[in-house]
């Protein structure tokens, strides 16, 4: 008896714990919008195709965007969406 | 005051025989011998006497009426409740809330942490929509990962973004040249 209820309260006391750990996880993916979803699926779908020097500079080239200030990284990531806006519009 | 007075005295040699005789539990040898002596000693006759006024009210098995049993009875399981009662005394929290209302509670407590939570991230249908299995867990709980498929559309493009904006500085152009070196190598 005394296991049984020792046990119903270490599950009570972790199970919202882990709810929570496991809710936190996925917040990340769902903030992203139907879009970007979308985007990155196809990104990650495109990546395994890549080839290792390809993969090797585009790590490179995140690794430099991540040190870039950033209202530098804000500002090519605008110029980059109006590129695109452009292009589909065209 | 009777009950009070004290046991008169037997012989010594014959004390111990009293008692077994008044309980009946000598041989007949012995029996005979004791009886032998008790016709001739009035010492002993006083003391079988006095033992069978003591101690018969002893042994004698008051009769008790069924409501007493049934009151003992009654009293030893409330008794017994009580001190299990004790044991648990965290169960009196609980005493209001017994039978149905424990899994309805539960139920209800559990309905409120995961409406709680999932109102608490203010998104609920999104709780709904899981992650496409396309895009491995791994990826989607590391927000880093995330961000990197997220803007790799664009990272490919970084070197032209920048001469765009025209703030590429030295050390970024040696790098770019470096990349593209390695790519023309590779």
């Amino acid at each position: 008896m005394k296991t049984r209820i020792a046990l119903a309260l270490v599950f009570g006391l972790f199970l919202p714990l882990l709810a929570e750990q496991a809710i936190g996880a996925d917040d990340n993916w769902r903030n992203l919008s139907p879009r970007e979803k979308d985007r990155v699926q196809r990104n990650y779908q495109r990546w395994q195709s890549l080839p290792p020097q390809d993969k090797e500079h585009l790590r490179e080239e995140w690794s430099r965007y991540q040190r870039l200030p950033r209202e530098q990284q804000d500002r090519l990531k605008q110029r980059y969406n109006d590129q695109r806006r452009d292009r589909r519009e065209d | 005051m009777k009950h009070a007075m004290p046991l008169d005295n037997a012989c010594k040699n014959f004390e111990e025989d009293m008692v077994l005789y008044y309980y009946g539990e000598n041989s007949g040898a012995e029996r005979r011998r004791v009886e032998q002596h008790l016709s001739s000693c009035v010492s002993c006759q006083g003391f079988v006497a006095d033992l069978n006024r003591v101690l018969r009210p002893m042994a004698e098995q008051q009769k008790m009426p069924q409501t007493f049993w049934d009151n003992y009875y009654r009293e030893t399981v409330a008794k017994l409740a009580e001190q299990s009662e004790r044991k648990y005394w965290w169960r009196t929290w609980l005493t209001p809330v017994r039978g149905w209302m424990v899994p309805a509670f539960g139920t209800l407590a559990g309905t409120v942490l995961v409406v709680g939570l999932l109102f608490g991230k203010g998104d609920l249908s999104s709780f709904v929509e899981r992650p496409s299995r396309k895009v491995p867990q791994e990826i989607i709980a590391d927000s880093n990962q995330l961000e990197f498929f997220r803007t790799m559309d664009m990272l490919e493009s970084l070197d032209k973004l920048e001469q765009q904006d025209g703030t590429k500085s030295e050390l970024q152009n040696t790098h770019s040249s470096r990349v593209r070196l390695y790519k023309g190598v590779a």
